[in-house]
Formats: C-alpha cells, structure tokens, sequence
C-alpha cells in the first residue's frame, strides 16, 4: 500500500504541495514557538508572561490551523479523485485498502513536512525573535535555545497532524462505491453533507448567541464574547458554502460572451471547488474584518464615551500643584498594586491598578459622584472589583489594610483604574513614583495659548481629544500586538489554503481544459475563463467572509450601544481595501499560472489516455 | 454423467432480478423480472437499444449493482446477500471487470496495473506471472509504459491482462471493443475467443453484431426484459435481429 501511495503522491504531487506546505509551516511554527517559550519560561524574564502567552496562543493557533488545512485538503483531494479510489475498489481492493491508501499519503506527507519544517522552523525563530523584540514582549539579548529533543517532538508534530487531518477523508473514501469508477464525469457526489449541516447549524447557532448575549455582558465580558463571534461565523458559512457560493458567484459580473457564460456553468456546475477555494478567503475576510473592525469600534466607542463624560480642555501628563487659578485641576495619581478579596477558602488575590483623586475635582471633571474620603474607596472604572463590602490593598511599598469600598462609578469601555482612593491614604513618600495626570477644565474666559504656555512648566501638555486616543491606544498596545500577530498567522494560513485549492482544482481539471480545446477555444480563451470563474468565487467568498464579520460587528455595535448608550462602528477601511486587494491578486495569479502550466501539453495527448 | 452435470452448472445465474431507479412515477425498471444462466466456458453477448438495461444487466451480475428483487448466483454464492468484503474478496479472485473506458490507474505502469489485483490480494505476483500475462495479450514488450504512452486498443488489453491476471471465474466486460477502432476491436476480440475456447467463461455487453457474432451465444434486452437469444449465429443474422428489436 506504501508503495502505491508513493506512486500516487509522485504522480500527482500538485494536489498535496499545500498539504506539505501546511504541514512544514505547522511543524516550523510549533517547534519554533516551543523553543521560544521554553526560552521565555527558563530564562526569569522580568515581563514574561505577555510574551508566554503571546506564544502559547501561537502554538494553539497554529496547530488548529495545519490541521484545518490539511483535512480540507485530504477532504477535497478525495472528492476530486473518487474515480481512482472506485478503480482500486473494482480491481479488488477492501474498504480498509482505501483508508490504508490514504493513511500512507498522509503518513509520507507527515514525514516530508518535519524534514522541511525543522529547517524551516529555524528561520521562523528568526523572525519570530525579530518580531518579538520589534513589539517588545522580551527584552534586547533573549534568544530562543535550541534543544535536541525538539527533533522528536517537530517528527511527531508533523505525523499527528498529517494523521489526524487524514481521518475524516479516509473514513469518506472508504465509502466510496466501485461502480463509481464507471462514471465518466464523477458524479455530483452529495457535498451538503449531513456532517456539513450539522456542523454549520450548531456553528451558526454558537455564533448567534454570542451575539444575543454579548450587549448585556458588560464592558469586559461584551468585548470578549463580540470579538469571539467571527470564527464560529466563519464556520457557519464555510459549512454551507456549497450552497451560497455557487448562488453568489452566479451574481457577479462575468461580462457576455461565451467565455463568460463557460466560466459561469462551471462556477454551477463544480461547486465543491468554488467551496473550496471559497472557504480559505471566507476565513480570512471574517477574521481580518470581523476583528479588527470590532476592536477599532471597541476603541473609537471607548474614546467618544470617555470624552462625552469628561469636563476638561487640556491634560498635563504631571502634577499640576494646588494654587492653579485658571480653572479646575483634577490630578490623578495612578500606581499597580494588588487587592485580596473573600475570606479563607474563597480568597482571592489579584494585580490592580488604584488612582489616587481629589474627589470634588474627580465628580467635576468627569462628571460623576466619587465618595471617596478618610479610608473609604470606590470602585473605578476599570471594574473588576466589589462595588461593596471591604477589600484588602497593598501598594509596592506598604499595606494598607482592610477598605471599605462605599460606591463605585460607571465602568467604561475602555477601562482604566480599578480602584479610586482618597488623598491622604497614601503616604506622600509613596506618590512620589506614581505617574501623574492631570486634567484641566479652564474657566469661561481664560487664555488657552496662554495657560497651555503656563502648563508646560509641570510636563508636557496635551489637549483632551488627543490625550484620550493616545491613553486608550497605550492601553491597547498589547492586545493589539498580540491580535496583530495571531492575524498574521492565521491570514497566511488561509492564503495557502485558497492557493491550496486552486491548485488542486486545476490539477483535476487537465481533461477539462483539453476538452474545451479541443471543441475550439484557443488555449487564452480556456486560461480567461478559469480566470473569470476564479474571481467570480472569490467575489463571492469576500462577500461571504464580509457577512460573517458583519455578524461580528453587529455584536460589537450593539456592545457598544448597551454600555455607552450610543451605538458607534468604527472600520478600519484600509485593511479591508487592502484584503480584499491581496485576495484578488493571489486567486488571479493562482488561477492564471496553474490553468497556464494544466493546459501546457497538447489536448490529444490528454485525451488520448482513458485512465 | 457428473461431466454434463458440471458442464451444465451456470457460471452466473439470476433469478427474478429486477433492479429499478427513482420512485414513484419516474421510476426506471432498469432490469425487470430477469431470470437467464450464463453458462459455464461460454462466451454471451447481450445486446439491445440504449438504454434497455445492458449495463444494469451486468453491473446486477457482477455484483456491483445491488438488486432489488430476485437473487444474483456466482457458481453456489448468493451475489444479492454477500457482504462487501465478502464482494470484495470475489474481485480479488473469482470476478474479473473490462469497461469501455479503460480504467487503468494512471500513475502505474502497464505491469504495476496487471498487478494490482493480486496486491491487493495481498499476494506477491511473480514476475514471470505477470510477464506472461501481458505476453498473451501480446504485450509483453510495453511492460514498463504508462497508460498515457500506449494507444487505446493497447490500453485495453493492459486492461485485460489486469482481468485475467487472478484466473477469474467470470470475465465481465462493458462495450469492451466500443471506443477502439475496427483493427484494434478485432485484436481484442480475438483474444477473448481465444479465451473463450480455452474455458474461460465470459459475459459482454455490446452495441455491434460483428462482435456478439463472435460470441457463442446472444441475448437481447429492451425495456429491461430479455426478449431473445440466438446462438452460433453470424454478423448478418444478428444485426437482422437487433434491428428487429429496436423499434
Ligand atoms: N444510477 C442510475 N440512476 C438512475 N437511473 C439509472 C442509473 N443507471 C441507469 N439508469 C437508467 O436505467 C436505464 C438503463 O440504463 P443502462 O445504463 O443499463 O442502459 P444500457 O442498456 O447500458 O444503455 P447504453 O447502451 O446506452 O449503455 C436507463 O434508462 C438509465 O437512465
Ligand atoms: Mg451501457
């Protein structure tokens, strides 16, 4: 069976170069992040733990992403190879002869991928190192060891994942009839599966209640929910792509003329291809838009809350002292600490961050009641904490004891302080390494240049508006980096996947092309019509990536609306423009230089051969 | 005594089958009530316009189509209950396929697709075996082509080879001769009467009386019912009964 496998991969070595490339790229991104977070764990870094979990995430991501796209494409290879599969069934070969078959490709697959993937994984360290001290999640120096045992682990990796991917499509293929081998075009083999279905209804349903509950999970709790509905989404339509592809990619424009009208029957007619290729960029659009476009609302919301609430015309990032007479100064004090809430079993110990404020400064500028005097504190709004009841504080250089927490004020979308306390708690000697901001709201009347002028003196001053973006997208700084680099992965990921697709449509398609060539249309007008019918799937798989990302916008748009009272959407146009950009160009070139090189042979020799 | 009794055992033997498509008033009565024997060392042709349920026919007594009424007998097993690994146990050794369309697997050259079946088998085919089936197909010497390197008639007699490589009790063959030209068809043809001669029982679907003419004996099909048989009869005859048939 080992030998037919090889024979089979050797004869048909176009439609698992995506495969192996996955599987490389799954070996290299694991052994890389492995030893990298090997590294980070040993080496007592003082910040470790972003970078630990930045590559934690990586490593889960990557892995579920290989697999994924190793078992669409075993998935797809099958259904394009049914004839050969019922030939070996005709000629006397078992059910479990065909799982076997299968099982030896991934396995021969599996192997080549942890050769070229430990290799590989070298220069991924590189550039994961590179990108790693680039976003400062490790200090300058640290570098990631290698280690022998990573060899067995990366030959593992490379097997399991080829192995698993495998399972499904053997357990189809075995399934496969040996009469079917006598059909000249395979048969319309039914691609909405029940598996599909079901899948895509409970999918479907996952993401939906994310949506329904996401505006009444609070400013935290909404967020997260919102920004996890894009990849069940995802799923849902990537399940019943067989069935919307097809409809959509109808829809585009494909010009008149026969080429057109070609590329539009074969867009109908092969549906499990235009599913295929669909299904990366479905992926890939849902992810990119649907998430970033969420965060940005998340942000943009946060700002404009903020700033509908705050009473002030300029931020001093300093301590502006008392005896300022142009108008009201609230200076707020911000230092980490940790707060122990519950008792005995129930303890609970946690990192926060507590604002020393004025209080009638603090109710004037942001225009909420703080009850904060002698010891008692209210809850800020970064959340997080009891609204009630005492809670223990302790600062980097003393404890304060037992609190008790009398109010809180409203959390906001953008967080910040967990905790207010009131001036006088802390000892002065202690503020002296807070950092300070202080907002100022300026009397009716007052000079701006000129005060601005006379600010400049406590630190550097800023007007309100700026200061609000600049402060929320420091607090975002790490998520973002960290989104920003999963993104990355995964939109390289589905890149392969709709390479993956093509090539391995037009791998199977030869006889077709041979066909339509020699029924008369010259070798351009077959590459034009492949190249129509490309575009008019990814057309419709952007289209469909952009409704599964709308849902997950819809969540964070009604988020926004429950938490501040105003519903905000933000888009981050560029990125989409320049998706939507670099999906076209691959599926075009894809598409272009395989139908190219499938249409390389004279048509007679191709069809001369009735294998 | 016990020689004619042998002799007079059918290779194939179906009772009652009737094999229908679709439901309700769309349904296909592809084969319909059909009891016939295909005798043991005999050649049969079976003919009929398109569509009267040829390839039904033989896919129901090959044991690759499943039969909705009657039962299907290779020698003593019941084709209609065997299992699938039961069925497939019965390519590998006592059934043996040729179709229109050659079906050769496309990445194995012509030696490596004559001996798939017996791989498959989990045998070791011998070299020698394999040679020699491919020489009595006259082949001997395109051992190591791929299917694209050979012409069509070739391709279908590597195909022949890959039948006849495990002995089998009974050669099935679909329009065998359909997609070759007249040179290439009697090559073929010689070949299966040649096998014919030396016991070999064989049942074929064909659309042209000069190859049924070859066979021993003809039987016609329409409407998925067998409407009649001759035998030892030649082109002409044949082709006077089809077109008596076909309308
Ligand atoms: N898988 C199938 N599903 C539905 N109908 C079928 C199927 N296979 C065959 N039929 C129908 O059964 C009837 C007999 O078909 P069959 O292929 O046996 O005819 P045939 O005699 O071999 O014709 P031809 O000479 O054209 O090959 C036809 O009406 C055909 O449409
Ligand atoms: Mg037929």
């Amino acid at each position: 069976m080992l030998r037919m496998s090889r024979a089979g991969l050797a004869d048909r070595w176009t439609l698992f170069v995506g495969a192996l490339l996955s599987v490389t790229l799954g070996v290299a991104l694991v052994q890389s992040s492995l030893l990298l977070l090997i590294s980070a764990a040993t080496s007592s870094l003082e910040d470790g733990d972003a970078a630990v979990a930045m590559l934690g995430i990586m490593l889960g991501g990557a892995t579920f992403l290989a697999g994924f796209i190793i078992s669409s494409t075993f998935a797809f290879t099958v259904d394009q190879r049914r004839r050969d599969l019922a030939l070996l069934r005709l000629v006397g070969g078992s059910r479990s002869q065909v799982r076997r078959l299968l099982l030896g490709e991934a396995l021969l697959l599996g192997l080549g991928g942890a050769a070229l993937g430990v290799p590989a994984g070298l220069v991924v360290m590189d550039v994961q190192e590179w990108l790693m001290h680039r976003f400062e999640f490790v200090p300058e120096g640290f570098t990631g060891q290698w280690r022998m045992w990573i060899l067995g682990v990366s030959v593992g990796t490379g097997l399991l994942l080829a192995i698993a991917g495998v399972l499904v499509a053997a357990h189809r293929a075995a399934r496969v009839r040996p009469l079917e081998a006598l059909r000249e075009t395979g048969p319309a083999a039914r691609v909405m599966t029940a598996g599909r279905w079901i899948a895509g209804l409970l999918f479907f349903g996952g993401a939906l209640a994310l949506m329904i509950v996401a505006p009444h999970g609070g400013p935290a709790g909404g967020q997260a929910m919102a920004m996890n509905v894009a990849m069940p989404a995802a799923v849902a339509v990537v399940a019943f792509a067989p069935l919307l592809v097809p409809l959509l990619a109808r829809l585009m424009p494909f010009g008149g003329g026969v080429l057109g009208s070609l590329a539009r029957a074969n867009v109908r007619d092969a549906r499990r291809r235009s599913a295929s290729v669909a299904a990366p960029l479905i992926v890939l659009v849902a992810l990119v838009v649907g998430n970033t476009g969420a965060g940005t609302t998340f942000t943009t919301s946060g700002i404009a809350e903020v700033a509908r609430s705050t009473r002030a015309d300029l931020v001093v990032q300093g301590r502006v002292p008392a005896g300022f007479t142009d108008g009201t100064v609230s200076t707020e004090l911000s230092l980490p600490g940790e707060i122990t809430t519950g008792q005995g079993e129930d303890q609970e110990t946690e990192a926060i961050s507590v604002l020393v404020v004025d209080p009638a400064a603090y109710s004037a500028v942001h225009t909420t009641p703080v009850a904060v005097r002698g010891k008692a504190v209210v809850a800020g709004p970064g959340g997080d904490v009891p609204t009630s009841g005492t809670v223990h504080v302790r600062l980097p250089q003393g404890d304060l004891g037992e609190l008790p927490v009398v109010g809180a004020v409203p959390a906001t979308m953008s967080g910040g302080a967990n905790l207010l306390l009131p001036p006088g708690l802390v000892p002065e000697a202690q503020l002296a390494s807070a950092s300070a901001v202080s907002y100022v709201a300026l009397k009716p009347g007052a000079d701006p240049a000129a005060v601005r002028t006379a600010l400049a003196r406590f630190g550097p001053v800023t007007s309100v508006g700026d200061w609000l973006k600049s402060d929320a997208a420091a607090r975002n700084d790490i998520n973002q980096k960290v989104l920003l680099m999963v993104l990355g992965l995964g939109a390289l990921y589905a890149l392969i996947g709709v390479v993956n697709a093509i090539v391995i449509g037009a791998a199977t398609r030869r006889r077709e092309f041979a066909e339509a060539r020699v029924t008369g249309l010259t070798r351009g007008q077959v590459v034009r019509a492949a190249l129509l019918e490309a575009y008019a799937v990814t057309g419709a798989g952007l289209l469909l990536g952009a409704l599964a990302a709308a849902s997950a916008l819809i969540a964070a748009v009604a988020t926004t609306s429950a938490v501040t009272g105003t519903a905000t959407l933000d888009l981050p146009w560029t990125l989409i423009g320049v998706t939507a950009l670099v999906a076209l160009t691959v599926t075009g070139l894809t598409s272009l230089i395989t139908s190219w090189s499938a249409t390389r042979r004279a048509p007679v020799t191709l069809l001369a051969a009735r294998e | 005594m016990t020689t004619t009794l042998i002799l007079s055992q059918a290779a194939v033997a179906l009772h009652g089958v009737s094999r229908v498509f679709g439901r309700g008033p769309s349904a296909v009565h592809a084969v319909d009530d059909v009891t016939l024997e295909f005798p043991r060392g005999g050649w049969t042709a079976v003919m009929g316009p398109s569509g009267s349920g040829k390839s039904t026919l033989l896919h129901c007594a090959a044991g690759l189509e499943r039969v909705d009424t009657g039962r299907v007998m290779l020698g003593d097993t019941d084709l209609s209950a065997a299992t699938d690994s039961q069925l497939t146990a019965l390519r590998r050794t006592r059934i043996g396929f040729v179709f229109q369309s050659f079906n050769l697997i496309g990445s194995l050259t012509a030696e490596q697709n004559v001996a798939l079946p017996l791989r498959l088998a989990g045998k070791r085919p011998s070299r020698s075996v394999v040679r020699a089936t491919l020489d009595a197909v006259g082949l001997a010497d395109r051992a190591r082509h791929r299917p694209r390197e050979l012409s069509g008639g070739q391709q279908q007699r590597v195909a022949i080879a890959r039948a006849m490589v495990t002995r089998p009790e009974v050669l099935f063959a679909d329009e065998p001769t359909g997609a070759l030209d007249s040179t290439a068809a009697r090559t073929v043809l010689d070949l299966m009467r040649a096998m014919a001669d030396a016991g070999q029982s064989i049942v074929m679907v064909t659309h042209d009386p000069g190859a049924a003419a070859r066979a021993d004996a003809v039987i016609f099909l329409r409407d998925g019912r067998v409407v009649d048989r001759l035998s030892g009869a030649d082109t002409r005859q044949v082709a006077d009964r089809l077109a008596a048939w076909e309308h």
